[in-house]
């Protein structure tokens, strides 16, 4: 689903001269893009919602920092994807994994039985959407936010480390780690049927 | 047979693959098979369905702009009216026969204030997520807090000359005020009567 989320000049204009009806406006253009990427990054709706909250209260305090250069939502994603990292480690104390973690190398091939993979017919055709979804919410707030911000808005693995404050390779190897666990779980689905 | 691994096939997604993993694709279905798993998965992710929030957070956002605002008038309302009060209070005081007393009573309700605004400072209530409720209770007492310094900033003029006595007792209802700002801030404004 594609939302539109271009807004007039004026608009922004008149928010960062603090119009209160301006700023509602923005908050209803960006409510559910920013909810969504916090919601896919976090595990629960009121974590996504608290995000929502912090993320617009520091647009309004920052917006006249904004100068216009790239696209608002650029900015204001990168705001949100903060907002929903810092919450993420404030979380971490009590985030468990749900699955064992396996060794990211391992073969995705099919010789050393790692997985049972039978060659090209088992992996035809791309997973059922609710699967990948459910599959996609088994992962870590870590691993999560990795795939999302990487696979799905785009972000480069040094944006990502930069944001995260981690190093280039902590995101490639969560992303591998990630992408390993989702084939893995979306198998066992398959199968289970 | 070596095949490639989920970081050789990322690498070959980021157009980073190695010489060996390059060659092999060419010659092995099954690692094609997984390539193409891969980019079916992130399509598949990139379709997901858009989800919207439950709860319309945005009266909530408004309730603590408009705390904001208020508090940043308190503070410039609380920088003036000290500078104010003070010249007036030289001009227009003149010591009763208890006047000893209401001006420590003054000088210590005006130091708690201080304190309270200082705690409330460092407590940093901008900085967290409240429910509209509590922004709103919040938005009642600053109010109450912006009409006290209103007065204050009145008092001592020519038009209101004021004693000591009435200057403790509006100090000490700004003390209150902020007392229970404090409760609301750190208790979630779970019994504060207003």
């Amino acid at each position: 689903m594609t939302l539109s989320l271009a807004v007039p000049d004026i608009l922004v204009a008149r928010a960062r001269s603090g119009d209160l009806e301006a700023l509602e406006a923005l908050y209803r253009a960006f409510e559910t893009p920013v909810y969504n990427l916090a919601l896919r990054m976090l595990r629960t709706p009121e974590d996504a919602e608290d995000v929502l909250q912090e993320t617009f209260l520091e647009v309004v305090r920052s917006i006249k920092q904004y100068r216009g250069e790239g696209h608002l939502w650029g900015w204001i994603k990168r705001i949100a994807a903060s907002k929903a990292l810092m919450r993420i480690r404030r979380n971490q104390v009590r985030a468990t994994e749900q699955f064992d973690e396996e060794a990211v190398g391992v073969q995705v091939g099919h010789a050393e039985g790692a997985r049972g993979h039978e060659g090209p017919g088992a992996v035809a055709g791309a997973p059922a959407r609710i699967d990948l979804e459910r599959a996609f919410e088994r992962l870590s707030e870590t691993s999560r936010s990795v795939v999302w911000l990487h696979d799905v808005e785009g972000y480069t693995h040094e944006e990502i480390a930069e944001q995260m404050g981690k190093t280039v390779s902590f995101s490639k190897s969560q992303l591998a780690r990630a992408h390993a666990r989702l084939r893995r779980m979306l198998d066992a689905e398959g199968a289970a049927r | 047979m070596m095949h490639c691994t989920i970081d050789d096939l990322l690498a070959v997604k980021e157009n980073e693959a190695s010489a060996w993993a390059k060659q092999h694709l060419e010659t092995c279905s099954a690692c094609r098979a997984e390539l193409d798993a891969l980019y079916q998965r992130i399509a598949a992710l990139k379709a997901l369905p858009v989800r919207r929030p439950a709860r319309d957070r945005w009266p909530a956002v408004r309730a603590e702009l408009r705390v904001e605002q208020r508090r940043r008038q308190r503070r410039w309302g609380a920088w003036s009216l000290s500078a104010a009060a003070g010249i007036a209070l030289l001009l227009w005081i003149r010591p009763g026969p208890g006047g000893r007393v209401d001006a420590a009573e003054l000088e210590r309700v005006k130091q708690q204030s201080a304190t309270l605004e200082a705690e409330l400072e460092r407590y940093d209530p901008d900085a967290r997520v409240t429910s509209g409720r509590t922004a709103a209770l919040a938005a009642a007492l600053e109010d109450r807090i912006a009409v006290i310094d209103g007065e204050l900033a009145q008092v001592g003029t020519p038009q209101a000359p004021v004693r000591r006595a009435e200057l403790v007792k509006l100090w000490q209802e700004r003390v209150d005020a902020m007392q229970q700002l404090m409760t609301v801030h750190v208790t979630r404004a779970a019994y504060v009567g207003l």
